[in-house]
């Protein structure tokens, strides 16, 4: 990730505008990209000024290139290198070496005269004998630790040039997004993804239902109610590529500028920015990826949609797999609990107490039964596969049910 | 002494685990970095801005900063009849005292601060014995206590001060270490971050160098924290953008404050003043007129369509212009011609002869300057990548006089202990009040008699001598001479 000090943002009419290299204007940047790594993969053993002025060169004469930017390719070509750190501190013990023999002809002057009698030259010259190696040798190494003057080791690199413009666009969002003070997204689908990284990314949520099967989830940090802080914007960088990974979203961060003013980030999966993330997985097992298949996407009046639902109770989220609607309106949630292990299970049902008020249906695999337990009517234990027929006659239960 | 008389202030938390669990009684917790109270009607109890209801977790929600004043209120209203549940700090029992005894003026300052109610800032020249007072305020309240400092030589220096004056190995937080103790040291950056967890575990703050809390980001270390009693320390309040007036609501209003011109001749020697300038080589000066030059005719070029166009305009252009950049780093490197000019080093031959057998401290304007000066006369820096260790065996053969000279960049700049340098040449900096006096306070610990001397090489001609008229401008700079070497 990148620093506040490598942010490039453009605050216009109340809206900020993070850096973004794009295919048409910067078409250019990917040979100024394949330069850059070339210059450190060939660059093993080199200082980082070294390769840090390389990379400043290469752009001289771009006419679009601000040195935030060249900076930040500097910054995120370094995050996947590795330098000669030093751990055992030779450097360290070379000065002390040092700088403790010369103590005593100190000072070290140019011209000998009948008071000062060490001149510089002789005296270096004795301490790198007693030391054991060439002066210059000593010199190299006395301030080899320094973190400008430390060598490439190795470099992991990016797979190609566009990958590296790709991670440095990702890269400028987060930066912006240190000025954030609130997050709101808006999402359609993949709610799941969307809060468990939210809660991974220590942000508090709070859930606004604004459609059929949209939701307004609004992200910020404990102060955030008492003041505006710029706090929790490093959460909210580091919970971006898990949004960018989704599909189906809006996004729109309230930022502080550098000026004390608000500004805000308008933002949406049609952006097309390009996660560290993987997209999440279609479907959380085997199981319910058959159930979806088997069941199609209607069947006898009744609608099923995956993951459509959030269930909201102070910071308590709740998203269960399947949504079942029928065509007079009635709703049911649908909830698959595999075999998993007893802590989990607890927990799974402490959430289920807590929002009991739903009509929610549950496939239990067998397994995952405590021993000699009565499960009630609204559950539905499986072996292998959750067969449709038991699922469509507990779904008309309820239906029947509910109605006078 | 009055250690047992009950002249701190308790603040009696009330805990009522034995009243059986009523759970609809009023509870305060502490939620990263603030309180939470619930099961009550805050309108009835606070002034209604104190509190702020928080809908996501259905509580009631205020920064932890009002921790003593939210308890005291509840206690008076509620009598027992609410639950306290933010853990409270253990009593710190100090294994072996061993601290000199106040002089006067920090006596005075202690008993300013207790009769401020624990709470406030106490503003004491350099070298007059903050650390002495905090740490007779730790020995005498046993509170669990965080110490945060400027920077982590700082933080190491207070470990340091600790065991050796109250005989506990405290904790460290930041530096990459994160060890939480009842007594812990650790930077305002490290507070900034970390408050929000370790924040209601302390009921005594300490903010040395106070004037870095009030930043934007910095203050919240003080707001998110529940500690009832905050001691400020500082010889420099003030700060350019006037949020030294936070500090009431962060710290405490200002307890004791002791004029610099107090210690003058006291507590600290008697010092000079002296300025030498050194002109630049032809080379240098080549290259520096070349750059000037180019950076002139760049802004008249500009100035012909707009007659305004300022440095200020050229930077925002330098992204989109390589002329502009060009003219940005011919700035640079004017720059770093005057901070790195060869005749630093010779003038800095010179001191080093007049002065062979004092020790002597150097303060370099940038780490490249710092090791250039360490490379010639192997003379051992202090800068901010310096490991641990070798601090400390640098710190040490210092004072021992082992090592005659030590050089630094702006990492000495406050606080660190330097004992009994009597010169100190600065060869490069920023021009800034509170720097210049900082850096005088390094030299002027008392030693015996003997005059304490601050060179200041500045380069003839440039930018480097409207700085060095810039620090004049400080009191601490009144009896400056000149003296060509």
């Amino acid at each position: 990730m990148l620093t506040r000090e490598h942010a490039i943002v453009d605050y216009r009419d109340g809206r900020a505008f993070p850096d973004r290299l794009d295919r048409t204007r910067h078409a250019h940047y990917v040979g100024y990209a394949e330069r850059m790594l070339a210059i450190y993969r060939s660059g093993i053993g080199r200082e980082r000024r070294a390769l840090h002025r390389d990379v400043e060169t290469l752009f001289a004469e771009e006419p679009d290139c601000p040195l935030r930017r060249i900076r930040a390719f500097a910054k995120l070509l370094d995050d996947v290198s590795t330098y000669a750190a030093d751990p055992k501190g030779e450097a360290s013990r070379l000065r002390l070496r040092v700088f403790d023999a010369a103590a005593r002809f100190h000072p070290l002057v140019r011209q000998k005269d009948r008071l000062f009698e060490h001149a510089e030259a002789e005296t270096k010259a004795a301490i790198a004998a007693d030391v054991g190696l060439e002066w210059d040798e000593i010199d190299a190494r006395l301030y080899a630790d320094v973190m400008t003057f430390q060598r490439l080791e190795s470099f992991q690199g990016y797979p190609d040039a566009v990958a590296l413009l790709s991670r440095y666009n990702v890269a400028q969002l987060q930066a912006c997004l240190y000025a954030a003070e609130r997050v709101t997204v808006r999402a359609t689908q993949d709610f799941k993804t969307i809060l468990r990284y939210a809660k991974l990314a220590r942000l508090l949520h709070e859930v606004r239902r604004v459609g059929p099967s949209e939701y307004a989830i609004e992200f910020s940090g404990p102060a955030s109610v008492l003041r505006q802080t710029r706090r929790y914007g490093v959460n909210l960088a580091r919970f971006l590529p898990a949004l960018l990974a989704c599909r189906g979203w809006k996004m729109t961060a309230i930022l502080r500028t550098p000026w004390k003013r608000r500004a805000v980030l308008d933002l949406s999966d049609q952006d097309r920015y390009t996660s560290t993330l993987p997209p999440p997985e279609a479907f959380d097992s085997g199981v319910e990826e058959k159930f979806a298949a088997t069941f199609g996407p209607e069947r006898d009046g009744w609608r099923l949609d995956r993951e459509a639902e959030v269930l909201a109770d102070g910071q308590t989220a709740f998203v269960p797999d399947f949504v079942f609607r029928h065509e007079d309106g009635t709703m049911v949630l649908f909830e698959i609990v595999g075999f998993w292990t007893p802590e989990y299970l607890a927990k799974k049902r402490e959430t289920l107490r807590r929002f009991r008020g739903h009509h929610i249906l549950l496939a239990v695999s067998e397994r995952s039964l405590r021993e000699g337990a009565e499960p009630g009517a609204s559950v539905i234990v499986y072996k292998t596969a959750i067969k449709v027929a038991p699922v469509l006659a507990a779904l008309e239960a309820i239906r029947t049910s509910l109605s006078p | 002494m009055w250690r047992g008389r009950r002249r701190f202030p308790i603040i009696r938390l009330m805990r009522c685990s034995g009243t059986g669990s009523t759970g609809t009684a009023p509870r305060l917790r502490f939620d990263r970095g603030t309180l939470l109270l619930d099961g009550v009607q805050v309108r009835d109890l606070f002034t209604p801005d104190l509190w702020t209801w928080d809908g996501r977790v259905g509580a009631w929600r205020c920064d932890a900063i009002h921790y003593a004043a939210v308890c005291d209120a509840l206690a008076e209203r509620l009598g027992a009849a609410w639950r306290d549940e933010v853990p409270e700090p253990p009593p710190v029992h100090w294994p072996k005292v061993d601290l000199p005894h106040l002089r006067p003026e920090q006596e005075e300052a202690l008993a300013a601060w207790r009769d401020a109610g624990c709470r406030g800032q106490v503003i004491m020249p350099t070298g007059t014995g903050k650390t002495e007072v905090a740490l007779a305020v730790m020995t005498q309240t046993g509170a669990a206590t965080l110490v945060v400092a400027p920077i982590r030589d700082l933080m190491y220096q207070w470990h340091r001060r600790i065991l050796k004056g109250l005989g506990y190995d405290a904790g460290i937080v930041g530096d990459t270490l994160y060890n939480l103790q009842p007594v812990t040291v650790t930077t305002y950056d490290s507070a900034y971050i970390h408050m929000d967890r370790i924040g209601a575990r302390f009921r005594l703050v300490v903010f040395d160098e106070e004037h870095h809390l009030p930043g934007e980001c910095r203050r919240e270390a003080a707001l998110m924290c529940t500690a009832p009693m905050r001691l400020g320390l500082t010889a420099t309040p003030e700060r350019s953008d006037g949020r030294h007036v936070d500090l009431d609501h962060l710290v405490g209003p200002v307890a004791y404050e002791m004029p610099l011109a107090r210690a003058r001749g006291r507590t600290l020697a008697n010092y000079d003043v002296v300025r030498v300038p050194v002109a630049l080589t032809p080379q240098e000066q080549a290259t520096y007129d070349a750059c000037s030059r180019q950076i002139r005719h760049f802004i008249t070029d500009r100035r012909r369509e707009r007659p305004r166009y300022s440095w200020k305009d050229l930077c925002a252009e330098s992204g989109a212009d390589p002329a502009a950049r060009r003219a940005q780093k011919a700035y640079y490197l004017k720059k770093s011609i005057e901070d790195r000019a060869a005749e630093k080093l010779r003038v800095l031959e010179d001191l080093f002869r007049l002065h062979a057998g004092q020790l002597t401290i150097v303060f370099a304007g940038s780490n490249m300057m710092a090791m250039e000066v360490s490379r010639r006369f192997l003379v051992p820096t202090i800068l901010s990548h310096t490991p641990k260790r070798e601090r400390l065996a640098v710190l040490d053969g210092f004072a021992e006089g082992r090592l005659p000279v030590l050089v630094a960049n702006r990492v000495l700049d406050e606080g660190v202990d330097v004992p009994e340098a009597k010169v100190a040449v600065v060869i490069g900096g920023q021009a800034s009040t509170r720097q210049a006096k900082q850096r005088l306070g390094r030299i002027l610990r008392r030693t015996g008699t003997a005059r304490a001397v601050l060179y200041e090489v500045v380069c003839e001609d440039t930018k480097d001598v409207q700085r060095s008229r810039s620090r004049r401008r400080s009191d601490a700079y009144a009896r400056t001479r000149h003296r060509r070497l």
